[in-house]
């Protein structure tokens, strides 16, 4: 027994005086949900799933090791710090065949504009569709026109249009499916990405 | 099981490769730099140049920072990577269809710290997005990570 008390010693001490070469951290994420990374050194494949969970590579082996957010904070906060502002995503719904929002996304307009100006330099995705209501072709144009119409409305509030684009999908991508010819606000709609 | 799974893994990363590859063939646009301080440049065709927030990033650029630099940039798919001081990441593979948000990528972490937050690749496949260090590679399945190389 004492014999394989002292091997474990030598082993982990070996193990410790092995110049670290690697360490991965698996961060709390952002919005609060759950992910994955696998680390893989060749011959061992190691799961991290949690908050904190970590992995270090010495001698070209990997193997699970604890750190706390004290450890993380002093390694990585430089890099930490230096991350840009997370992307953000937001929907404004339009009255039924015009380009003109509804009350309550004329409300949610001032949410995007607000989101965009905290951001030192942005880049703005502005993509309209329709619902199956209507000729297909006219859908598409009126897609365009309510991707323009967000951007004129952006660039007349004082951003940018250099880093605003647009798109129409038409009724190409329903937010709900419906058959054609289905008058559907949730489908009547832009979609606007911001970075 | 894992050999299956890995078979499955690499058909799906070699079938996302070939429907995304026409998407980064003209040597469009891939991140942007969101923040910069200090010594902080990219190397590109063999030349460096010091980047400023608004700078446009490509497949195969290399982001390095000195001393006192730091600098965060933010990818077509919304993956978000940020490097602390005395450090080198190349952007090596990087193609992503914005039409069904698939795509593959892989940055490779030279050395010093970076910390990611991953975008629509990640979760388009399990081996989508993956970073390399000289001694292991990282497969990441939607989440937040920070990474360090050498001590």
């Amino acid at each position: 027994m004492r014999w394989l008390a002292a091997l474990l010693l030598a082993a982990t001490l070996a193990a410790c005086s092995t110049p670290r070469q690697d360490l991965f951290v698996v961060l709390p994420n952002p919005d609060g949900s759950a992910g994955a990374v696998t680390v893989e050194d060749g011959k061992n494949s190691v799961l991290l799933d949690k908050p904190y969970a970590a992995s270090e590579v010495r001698g070209g082996t990997a193997a699970p090791v604890a750190v706390d957010a004290g450890q993380v904070q002093q390694i990585f906060g430089s890099a930490i710090a230096a991350r840009p502002i997370l992307p953000a995503h937001f929907r404004l719904y339009f009255i039924s065949d015009s380009d003109t929002l509804t009350p309550a996304s004329q409300q949610q307009y001032q949410d995007v504009f607000a989101d965009i100006k905290r951001r030192p330099v942005y880049e703005v995705e502005v993509i309209g569709h329709t619902d199956t209501l209507g000729d297909k072709t006219y859908n598409q144009q009126l897609s365009l026109r309510r991707a323009q119409a967000i951007r004129e409305r952006l660039v007349k509030d004082g951003l940018t249009g250099a880093s605003i684009s647009v798109a129409g999908r038409g009724q190409l991508d329903l937010a709900v499916k419906t058959a054609d010819q289905v008058s559907e606000p949730r489908n009547r709609r832009v979609e606007i990405t911001v970075r | 099981m894992a050999l299956t799974f890995c078979l499955r893994g690499a058909a799906f990363a070699f079938a996302a490769a070939l429907i995304a590859a026409p998407a980064f063939a003209d040597g469009s646009q891939v991140a942007q730099v969101k923040t910069a301080s200090g010594a902080a440049s990219v190397m590109r065709d063999g030349k460096a140049s010091a980047v400023k927030p608004g700078d446009a990033l490509y497949e195969k650029d290399t982001l390095q920072t000195g001393a006192d630099g730091s600098i965060g940039i933010t990818f077509t798919d919304d993956s978000v990577l940020s490097l602390g001081p005395n450090s080198e990441a190349a952007l090596s593979q990087y193609n992503f269809d914005s039409s069904n948000f698939k795509g593959t990528m892989l940055t490779d972490l030279r050395k010093g710290t970076a910390s990611m937050v991953s975008g629509d690749i990640a979760r388009s496949s399990p081996s989508a997005m993956k970073v390399r260090t000289p001694t292991a590679t990282l497969a990441v399945r939607g989440t937040s990570f920070a990474i360090q190389v050498g001590q």
